[in-house]
């Protein structure tokens, strides 16, 4: 295992998409930062850190399918997963070293974002106090995010043995899912009243009434449903992280189901692909 | 006799469709064994199960004497290199840095003989050029030299001049050979380009249908494709004694018809048969190639893929 990680890092290292996104995350973070304090200043409030700092996390949601696609279906299109097989390595060995090396790249794709953001940001907004401790719990949320995202990619980056296909289906079912949760979000984020106003045609005055049920609040089981999805699906996380928490649950429960979908993925992603005839 | 490689009732299914069925294979220890057959009759399926890419269906292969269902099969394959149709060779990276993956993947802990490795195929001076770059023959050489790594004393080349220019093709064989005498390498290679295959192989297994159709070794085969000359004559047995009092070699396979495998003065032999009363009743000069030893046991047919 130890020299299959060796090897896959070490290819990680050569890797241009790796280091174009890299470095495009870090000016990402800086760009935002700056951009939404410009915003923030001419609009007269006052900029929080916190405002983009996690915007990444739905930036690597796409970011993961796409390198995922790529890195794991190159040993595909060369060929050259067949030389680990062909030496003795085993699949579940060459499923997680995969799997670890990918996942590692998308935690890496997080940090240049927040140490950029994070460059700009302390020395124009500073960090508030109490702040810290919801800013650290929320990284370290969406690294499980990623990952857990990840796990989903590599299922089937190992599994498609067509590059392409692999990186197709990995950007259409993000795109999806980043679209099923933005969604989900908005549903959750009815709320429970409205205030009812009245247009008085005599006088013309506007009189606000008393609050009035809005009919798409969601309630009851249909409610938890849409708490489950979203706080369930890496997508779902990820919607919820970039906008500083959003309607998420409590954090171990996020953190909880990101683990859940690493664990049940890997194991239905090994058992598959230790039974698939490779070319 | 050591085998490196054995399988008895091998076989591979895909779905209704029998790649391999009840196949068999001895690939003997130092050999140069020619894997011919037809486009789709099985080679390429049986490299993908020895190389682990795959599992067979029925049946069982040994390699190095071990089954494939024993735990120990993995280190067995780490003594191995293949290169099953295409190199395996990470496009974006140098010939130096394939190999450097190559050795961590195995686990070597020093790049040292890269630079040996490399001069060994004859890809020392290219440098920084990314392998995408190469020609086919090169990406074919470094293949090579993939599978080298390690230094294994089984080496499997699944077609391996397919689509070289003719210097390419040269090349390759020397260096099969050189590795093969110098380093006493196996090597099990597919092909069916019969006459490339006839400059080096050892031995011989034809393939067919998925069944391995016969076995032999070069020695066998060129006794089987000796030049001579097929006789028919009216009693065979007379034909036997005349040719045992001259002291000729022959081979009878049918009551009237015989081969001979000596230049003979024909004038002196039918003499010697009239004396005994025996006609000759036809006469032709036969030299069987590999080709046509191959046409006679497998068919001419025209069953591609």
């Amino acid at each position: 295992m130890s020299r299959l990680l060796s090897a896959d890092f070490a290819k990680l290292k050569k890797n241009k998409f790796f280091w174009i996104c890299i470095i495009g995350m870090f000016l990402f973070g800086i760009f935002m930062t700056g951009m939404d304090h410009i915003a923030m200043i001419s609009d007269g409030y006052v900029p929080h850190i916190t405002n983009v700092l996690f915007v990444y996390a739905i930036t690597v949601a796409l970011l993961i399918p796409a390198f995922t696609g790529l890195f794991i279906g190159t040993e595909y299109s060369d060929g050259t997963l067949r030389n680990k097989l062909i030496i003795g390595h085993t699949r579940r060995n060459i499923y997680l070293s995969n799997l670890i090396t990918c996942s590692a790249a998308g935690i890496l794709f997080c940090i240049p974002y927040i140490i950029g953001s994070l460059m700009i940001g302390i020395p124009l907004s500073g960090i508030e106090d109490g702040t810290l401790k919801g800013i650290v719990i929320l990284i370290l949320l969406s690294f499980l995010m990623a990952t857990a995202f990840n796990a989903l990619c590599t299922i089937t980056g190992l599994l498609c043995q067509s590059k392409a296909m692999t990186v197709v289906i990995n950007i259409l079912a993000a795109c999806f899912l980043i679209v099923m949760s933005i969604y989900v979000l908005s549903k959750l984020s009815q709320p429970e009243t409205y205030s009812g106003v009245s247009l008085d045609t005599a006088t013309g005055k506007v009189s606000v009434e008393e609050e009035i049920d809005n009919p798409d609040y969601l309630e009851g089981t249909e409610r938890e449903i849409y708490q489950f999805f979203n706080d369930f699906l890496p997508t779902g996380q990820a919607v919820n992280i970039s906008q500083a928490g959003g309607a998420s649950g409590r954090p171990e429960l996020l953190a909880a189901y990101s683990a859940g979908i690493i664990i049940v993925s890997t194991a239905i992603g090994i058992f598959i692909f230790g039974r698939r005839d490779i070319k | 006799m050591d085998y490196i490689l054995t399988a008895d009732s091998l076989s591979k299914h895909y779905r209704h469709f029998k790649a391999l069925d009840g196949f068999s294979i001895h690939v003997p220890k130092g050999s140069i064994y020619g894997f011919v057959g037809k486009n789709g009759a099985g080679k390429t399926t049986l490299i993908r199960l020895v190389c682990g890419l795959q599992d067979p269906t029925h049946g069982t292969y040994t390699l190095y004497g071990m089954k494939n269902t024993e735990p120990g099969i993995a280190k067995c394959r780490r003594r191995m290199g293949a290169v099953v149709e295409t190199p395996s060779i990470y496009l974006d990276m140098t010939a130096m840095d394939n190999l450097k993956e190559q050795y961590r993947i195995i686990g070597l802990p020093s790049f040292d003989d890269i630079p040996e490795l490399l001069h060994l195929v004859g890809l020392e001076n290219t440098g920084k050029k990314k392998v995408k770059h190469f020609s086919l023959g090169m990406k074919q050489r470094l293949g090579i030299a993939l599978a080298l790594a390690g230094s294994p004393d089984f080496i499997i080349l699944d077609e391996p001049i397919n689509g070289l220019d003719p210097q390419g093709i040269i090349e390759m064989r020397e260096l099969i050979l050189k590795l093969n005498r110098e380093r006493q390498i196996t090597f099990l290679i597919s092909s069916h380009i019969l006459d490339e295959l006839s400059r080096l192989a050892t031995h011989y297994g034809f393939i067919d249908s998925g069944h391995m159709v016969r076995e032999i070794s070069a020695k066998e085969l060129d006794a089987a494709c000796r030049k001579c000359i097929r006789v028919q004559v009216s009693d065979v047995r007379v034909l036997a004694r005349v040719l045992d009092e001259m002291k000729i070699d022959y081979n009878i396979f049918s009551d009237t018809m015989a081969d001979i495998y000596a230049k003979t003065n024909i004038s002196k032999l039918t003499l010697a048969l009239a004396e005994q009363d025996c006609d000759i009743i036809s006469l032709t000069e036969r030299e069987e190639s590999l080709e046509s030893f191959y046409v006679n046991l497998i068919g001419g047919g025209n069953q591609n893929e």
